[in-house]
């Protein structure tokens, strides 16, 4: 029941407006913009209510997305709605940005027209979407997609057409995961978390049936008990326990909630797999130690260490480490091991880059910050030292086991199909307090 | 936004348009339709294009056809006649072989939204559902909702409504939601679909094809049914908890919701399925996106009224990230002041404390008062770290501290020393008025515990000249009063300039008559004044409890999974009207020494011997209580605040009623009498309030045990069905427990001082004090008594009654659980 979609830049000029019911009138995109986006203070709440009528708003860098109703929804639906058009919409034309939404306000009409019909969400797989939407190649269709369209739409596998074929199979695994982190300055743990994506692009021919299986501590324990006991006790130390997870449509969720099994048919090309999140026993890549010393009111001294912890074969990259600093700095001199750091005024930080950085090591950085005499007597709220990184593995500890393909109509097997796994784990928000 | 120049650009479309050359190349035809489109997202009013739109309609380009029916569906409101030209090849193509076009035609049809085009559509639309593709079914059977919305008040076709109601059963799970949106849409005058049991069944069978959507709008839908049977419910239930653990918070959300209301009369159940839930309501809350996070820490909110034990080891889970935004702070830190318990409360201070310095003052002042709240149950603590924070000088942080601790102070009266101590010296960081209002009102209240009141207070007169806030103005006024009446000497003067200037110089009317209130109370003379201005004070030795009682799921089930839990004050505000909580019934067995304790014609007093003299176990005394069926409830909850209110207000009443307001008096009623129980004072705030919660009644504030005079506030709701009225009747019931440990001879007093008269009330009173002096064999012979119980002379404690409207039974009924309760303790502990 939504009653329409806005679609704003952050001037608060209409980029899209798609009104699907006649309770909403025309002055409601006027009043979100004037309400919210031309309002000085910060955003109160991401449900706007003018004028008994709803705002949900989610903003995507530069661009504000509003879903607008005058019931009484179900708020979850509706952003978790919000969410899924991003996703679409990224599908189809990459980066959410004014540039993009301008370039495509066709096919975003149409998406909008497929997606959503008098106001209830109908079709939202990228995939099933594809054979309605025009606006990508544009050519008219042939006898046979039409048929495919019929196919497709009273068929059970809606994300996958029938016919595919390549003359190399191949299967692309990525598992991508950010680990976040709230850190004491003492060292302790306050919050910790993994959440992970399991991202797959295939190239398969046919409708081939596939079987993932990772290190997933209620599946291991389970065989482990049917096997030795000596196995069990190995593969227990490395199975991680996953809090929770979402499937991509295709995974047959009732052999999963039986045999924790995940078996699939899937759709081509990219999509994701799973989602998952683990809190337990995080492999954390950095450390990092801060120590802040005032020294008189016109001087602070701030030494911070970075220890890695992981093996000493991988590399971590892209390796940044952000010092926040007073308002009232007026200069900063730095010492650094590694790397390159510098202080950025325009940001109240000293960026601290090292390229690469192998396990097991440790590095350093000290400064001094000299700061401006104020009569302000304001206590400065010394945010935390956040750290961006990316290594190549999985902080949560999930691993591949197997990942199985069976196409009984053609002949290709299991063997015959190349497959490629990669860990990426990335730093979410990785802070630690100083 | 109008574009310059918008009238060449119509009138170069136009020329192309119906350029010859252009109409039959295909991709320039096509491309300049799509700069038509582009001007009018652009706001360009295109509509003078209309009628070349509708020629463009007619092809065989699917693209094209896209473009034009996004162009006709914007613009047909303002054409309507021109739009009946496009209805011929709309139903032209709802014959098409291709489906995609068949449902693209159809769509667009009911898009129009014209009446007058209503009567082309319906055949189509018939066709439509019975179409061999599902995607044209889709559309079809939604398209029926639309046209029930173009024209509200016609009929429905019944044809049409069995039509739907046996496309529920479609293979295509998409079909078979819109048949559900399309009938609830149809059929609202009704109530919605009909959810009979094969419906019901079939839905819930066919849950698991549906997509996240399609599954929200299942499961809300079938919130309507109630199972036949209890093996029926349980089926529905072990059917629905794989959902109840869904990876997708509306799907999540949507199930806990049919839970609720499917157990509606299974209070066990629903809180077990409350607690299944935990787990993916916290996953929730960490996920990715802060909208969902936002959206989520809200329910929460809502389940932790119900379930305060609910997340309390997972408090952790709810400390701030730097990065999060303030609303998600906020909503935070409330639900960390519902977990804080004694094993937490130093690090959720420590966190708490950490955030009163956030650089946006919205979160720095919801920190400072989320330690105020804490503040009630560990004033010592948060006091510590409150009077920390004046150390900063910061004009935001002072100001909310400043306001936090005038709520502590009358919450917690015990710490108003370490109170008055800290406010010296902030008068100079505060800035905003509603921090000086504060200030000035803790001044007038504790003014003579504050040595530099007065001076602080002068140079608020001093500056009152330039003061544009009404609210400091009169403020001020009143804290200069009450400072007057406690250290006159140093007020008297600047008293008087302040009066003078707001009598003779304010141009506000507010102001003004309050100060000439004031100059003719001051005539009236000092003990006048002081009377008005003293109010009663909370009295310092009584703790108020802050666990606010456990509200029973009923109470928000149906708030649950919609927008309301998301209102920023939609929680304080308890909407649910009467009492739909599961209420203690007594059943009507007549007790005769109890029934004509009140009866009304005994206006002076009733003994009240035996009647609650014998002990007996919980259970048989709700039995043998009261003449009439009567329930307590402890909805709507009622928060310390108003409570003080209505007692006050009560007893205003009576000091100042005079004979004429007969008929006012009609609907309340003060009832006081005696209890035989020796044991209560001793026993620890804890127990009597889990006895009390037995039989819903809830307890408000305490003395600690042992001290004197021990008192106890406390509240509930009857209801009952009067024997002669059908309708049944609530009330609500304020009581006081005062024991001041006084031994009597004689066995109970019932003074029942109705309102109706007239002086009753403060002779009443009267009598009472009488009767205090008169007493004065206060020996404490209570280890004696426990011993002996019954007969013998017994401490009394005294409780006074007053309920709102007036319902003798009721009343009576009341008394008699409430005595029992007593006397179970007490024989519990003797």
């Amino acid at each position: 029941m939504i009653g329409g979609l806005f679609i704003y830049n952050h001037k608060g000029e209409v980029l899209i407006s798609r009104v699907y019911r006649d309770d909403i009138g025309r002055n409601a995109v006027d009043a979100f913009r004037v309400n919210v986006i031309h309002a000085r203070q910060q955003v109160r709440s991401p449900v706007t209510n003018i004028a008994r009528t709803s705002f949900f708003h989610v903003k995507r860098s530069n661009i504000w997305l509003a879903a607008v109703t005058k019931q009484n929804v179900n708020a979850a639906m509706v952003f978790e709605f919000l969410y899924k058009m991003c996703d679409v919409m990224t599908a189809y034309f990459g980066k959410i940005s004014e540039e993009n939404i301008k370039n495509n306000f066709v096919l975003i009409y149409e998406l909008l027209d497929e997606i959503l019909d008098f106001g209830y969400p109908q079709n939202s797989e990228t995939g099933a979407l594809k054979t309605f939407i025009t606006q990508q190649g544009i050519k008219s269709q042939t006898k046979e997609e039409q048929s495919q369209i019929t196919s497709q739409v009273t068929g059970q596998i809606g994300w996958r057409r029938e016919g595919i074929k390549y003359r190399r199979n191949e299967l692309f695994l990525d598992v991508l995961e950010s680990v976040n982190l709230l850190m004491s300055p003492q060292g302790q743990v306050l919050s910790a978390h993994v959440s992970g994506r399991v991202v797959m692009k295939s190239y398969l021919s046919g409708m081939p049936e596939c079987k993932f299986g990772m290190n997933d501590k209620i599946v291991i324990d389970k065989q482990g008990k049917g096997g030795s006991t000596e196995e069990a006790g190995k593969s227990g130390k490395q199975s991680i326990a996953i809090d929770d997870c979402t499937f991509h449509q295709c995974v047959r969720l009732s052999k999963f909630d039986s045999e924790r099994s995940i078996s699939f048919i899937p759709p081509d090309g990219d999509y994701e797999l799973m989602r998952y999140r683990t809190t337990k026993d995080i492999i954390l890549p950095f450390r990092v130690i801060p120590l802040v010393r005032e020294v008189g009111r016109t001087k602070l001294e701030v030494k911070v260490v970075i220890k890695s912890n992981f093996k000493n074969s991988l590399l971590a990259q892209k390796i940044e480490v952000r010092i926040p600093t007073p308002l009232n700095t007026s200069g900063v001199q730095v010492i650094c091991m590694k790397g390159k750091a510098k202080y950025k005024a325009s940001e109240n930080a000293i960026v601290w880059k090292i390229k690469r950085m192998a396990g097991m090591k440790e590095s350093q950085i000290s400064a001094e910050i000299e700061l401006l005499p104020t009569n302000d007597k304001k206590k400065w709220a010394r945010p935390p030292i956040s750290m961006n990184f990316e290594v190549p593995f999985a902080p949560s500890g999930l691993k591949v086991r197997y990942l199985k393909v069976f196409e009984p109509k053609l002949n290709y097997s299991d063997h015959d199909v190349i497959k490629w796994v990669r860990y990426i784990g990335r730093s979410g928000i990785y802070e630690t307090r100083c | 936004m109008p574009y310059l120049g918008s009238e060449d650009t119509v009138r170069e479309l136009r020329r192309a348009l119906s350029n010859p050359n252009v109409q039959s190349d295909h991709l320039r035809y096509r491309n300049t339709i799509l700069k038509v489109i582009r001007a009018m997202s652009q706001g360009v009013d295109v509509s003078g294009l209309f009628s070349e739109m509708v020629k463009a309609c007619a092809t065989v380009d699917v693209v094209q056809k896209k473009l034009v029916y996004v162009f006709l569906c914007s613009y047909a409101s303002l054409n309507p006649e021109l739009s009946l030209l496009v209805i011929n090849t709309l139903r032209k193509d709802c014959q098409d072989p291709n489906p995609m076009v068949r449902s693209l035609a159809l769509r667009n049809m009911t898009n129009l939204r014209l009446p007058s085009l209503v009567e082309y559509v319906e055949q189509p639309l018939t066709a439509g559902l019975r179409d061999r593709a599902a995607c044209v079914r889709r559309v079809a059977v939604l398209g029926w909702a639309k046209l029930h919305n173009l024209q509200p008040n016609s009929d429905i076709d019944a044809a049409v409504v069995n039509e739907l109601y046996s496309l529920l059963r479609d293979p295509d799970p998409v079909v078979m939601v819109n048949c559900l949106r399309a009938l609830e849409e149809i059929l609202k005058e009704e109530g919605g679909v009909a959810i009979n049991k094969p419906i019901a069944h079939h839905l819930l069978n066919r849950l698991k094809e549906c997509d996240v959507w399609g599954q929200c709008e299942a499961l809300k839908v079938l919130q309507r049914y109630r199972p036949q049977s209890e093996d029926e419910l349980f089926d529905i239930l072990s059917l629905l908890d794989p959902s109840l653990l869904s990876p997708h918070p509306p799907v999540m959300a949507a199930t806990v919701s049919l839970f609720l209301s499917l157990c509606s009369g299974l209070p066990a159940v629903s809180l077990s399925a409350l607690e299944r839930v935990r787990g993916p309501l916290l996953a929730a809350c960490g996920s990715a996106s802060r909208e969902m996070r936002f959206a989520a820490l809200c329910h929460i909110q809502l389940l932790l009224r119900s379930l305060p034990g609910l997340m309390g080891a997972h408090y952790k889970r709810f400390f701030c990230g730097y990065a999060e935004p303030a609303y998600i702070k906020q909503r935070k830190m409330q639900v960390l002041v519902e977990l804080v318990n004694d094993d937490n409360v130093a690090l959720v201070l420590d966190e708490l404390k950490g955030y009163c310095t956030d650089v946006n003052t919205d979160t720095a002042q919801a920190a400072i008062s989320a330690i105020g709240r804490i503040g009630r149950s560990y004033s010592d603590r948060c006091l510590e770290i409150l009077t920390g924070l004046l150390g900063l000088k910061q004009e935001h942080i002072t100001s909310a501290v400043v306001q936090t601790v005038r709520d502590l102070v009358w919450v917690c009266p015990q710490c108003s020393d370490a109170v008055c101590l800290a406010l010296e010296g902030c008068e100079e960081t505060l800035q905003d008025s509603q921090g000086r209002q504060a200030l000035l009102w803790l001044l007038g209240v504790y003014g003579e515990r504050v040595s530099s009141a007065p001076y602080v207070l002068e140079v608020f007169i001093d500056g009152v000249r330039s003061e544009v806030s009404l609210g400091v103005k009169t403020e001020l006024l009143t804290a200069t009063m009450r400072l007057f009446l406690c250290r006159p000497a140093e007020t008297q003067d600047m008293l008087g300039r302040l009066l003078h200037y707001c009598i003779e110089e304010e141009t506000d009317m507010c102001v003004r008559d309050q100060a000439l209130l004031y100059y003719r109370l001051l005539h009236c003379g000092i003990e006048e004044t002081r009377k008005v201005l003293q109010g009663r004070r909370s009295d310092p030795s009584l703790g108020v409890l802050i666990g606010r009682p456990a509200e029973p799921v009923s109470q928000w089930a149906r708030s649950f999974n919609t927008l309301e839990p998301l209102r920023q004050d939609a929680a304080e505000t308890d909407s649910a009207s009467g009492g739909s909580a599961e209420p203690v019934t007594s059943d009507p067995k007549p007790n005769t020494d109890l029934s004509d304790t009140l009866n009304p014609s005994q206006v002076e007093m009733v003994h009240t011997e035996g009647a609650s003299l014998c002990p007996e176990s919980s259970a048989d005394f709700l039995a043998s209580a009261a003449g009439v069926p009567l329930s307590l409830s402890l909805s709507p909850a009622l928060s310390p605040e108003e409570f003080e209110r209505l007692w006050l207000r009560r007893q205003g009443l009576h000091a100042e009623r005079g004979g004429e307001e007969k008929e006012e008096e009609e609907d309340c009623v003060c009832v006081e009498e005696r209890v035989h129980c020796p044991a209560p004072p001793r026993c620890s705030p804890q127990s009597l309030q889990a006895a009390l919660q037995l039989v819903n009644i809830q307890a408000l504030a305490f003395t600690p045990p042992h001290t004197l005079p021990w008192r106890v506030y406390l509240y509930t709701h009857t209801t009952h069905t009067h024997s002669h009225a059908n309708a049944p009747r609530t009330t609500l019931i304020l009581g006081e427990l005062l024991y001041t440990g006084e031994a009597k001879e004689s066995k109970g007093r019932v003074k029942k001082e109705a309102d109706d008269g007239e002086d009753a009330g403060e002779g009443a009173m009267e009598g009472k004090e009488e009767e205090k002096e008169g007493e004065e064999v206060t020996d404490d012979r209570l280890s004696e008594r426990e011993t002996e119980g019954g007969e013998r002379e017994e401490e009394e404690v005294k409780v006074t009654l007053k309920q709102q409207p007036r319902d003798e039974e009721a009343l009576k009924a009341f008394l008699s659980i409430l005595a029992t309760v007593l006397q179970t303790l007490s024989s519990e502990r003797a």
